[in-house]
């Protein structure tokens, strides 16, 4: 004898296959949790400072005077921060010169700067600032104040040079890339 | 054209995390549902148009926003894969009376929640319901046993 099973119609445009059963492929609650890494890798990369803007230090030394420079290497248009050079001096250093690729200018505001350089100009379009005498021992601080303009985008290599004079003492190669 | 792209990839990200969080937050207004929803907006902002203060900002982001809008409903409409991607399907929560635990897990919802949204339908007990489907847009709909 047969048993016939009576089984309710889904409402009208439902089936029981997709909306109650979940058999589709894109209805795994495994691609929604899959999905959902996304967002938290964002998160965590996020947290591990891939988007910038923690400070990192570089450094450059030679027998005359140590350089380095303090800024974020990963950033995002719009942020504001303050990268701070420091020039500390083994021997005397009579004409200390910071010359900065344009990429600390190029797609940035600057805001400001402390202490104002005792002489600013260009070279070959990078920005130099000249800060004078440095005696052995001592160091020099510089910052400048920095906005990333809202459309910038992409990487800006941010070499910096010290000089005495037209003698250059050390060069700390570094870059940023600014996330959109 | 900076504003349109950046309120172009936010409407694209809105929607797929929207789609992702699952439909519960969008219908539910409980504590954290609400903090999502009130801050996602001034968030969102910051990010489309930026120090932009102008009207013609507000237009560019608005119209790309409207613009973004009518596509996918127009896509929705004309294909039913792109439907299901950007809406979803409904999903029935309850038939003849008994939960379908599985698919109550899969929304993160509990029996109570149901049977708090039955009792706005002025439904008392879950044997009185014939099927309680979550609809695409995170509302249940109730149809009643006869």
């Amino acid at each position: 004898m047969t048993q016939v099973i009576q089984v309710a119609d889904a409402p009208q445009t439902l089936t029981l296959k997709t909306n109650r059963d979940r058999r589709n492929w894109w209805q795994s609650p495994w691609l929604r949790r899959g999905l959902l890494l996304v967002p938290s890798a964002l998160i965590v990369l996020a947290l591990l400072n891939v988007f910038g803007q923690r400070m990192v230090t570089a450094r450059a030394t030679s027998s005359e005077a140590t350089l380095s420079v303090t800024a974020p290497d990963h950033a995002r248009s719009g942020v504001i921060y303050a990268a701070r050079f420091r020039v500390t001096a083994r021997e005397d250093v009579k004409k200390a010169t910071l010359v900065l690729d344009s990429g600390w200018a190029d797609g940035y505001t600057v805001n400001g700067q402390a202490p104002q350089p005792i002489s600013q100009g260009s070279s070959d379009g990078r920005l130099v600032y000249g800060f004078g005498h440095i005696p052995a021992g001592h160091s020099l601080t510089f910052w400048l104040s920095l906005q990333v303009n809202p459309t910038t985008v992409g990487e800006h290599h941010q070499s910096v040079d010290l000089y005495d004079g037209r003698r250059l003492l050390a060069t700390v190669r570094r870059s940023v890339f600014v996330f959109p | 054209m900076d504003i349109v792209l950046r309120a172009a990839v936010a409407y694209v990200f809105i929607i797929f995390l929207l789609r992702i969080i699952g439909r519960r937050e969008l219908s539910t207004l409980g504590p954290s549902d609400l903090v999502l929803l009130v801050v996602m907006g001034d968030l969102i902002q910051n990010g489309v148009t930026q120090s932009d203060q102008s009207v013609t900002g507000v237009f560019l982001a608005v119209s790309t926003f409207a613009m973004l809008t009518v596509a996918f409903s127009m896509m929705s409409f004309k294909s039913r894969r792109i439907q299901t991607v950007v809406k979803g399907t409904p999903l029935i929560l309850i038939q003849d009376g008994e939960p379908i635990e599985a698919n109550l897990r899969a929304e993160r919802l509990k029996v109570e929640d149901v049977t708090e949204q039955a009792r706005g339908q002025g439904i008392e007990r879950l044997d009185e319901i014939k099927w309680c489907v979550l609809e695409a847009s995170g509302t249940m709909s109730f149809i009643k046993a006869a």
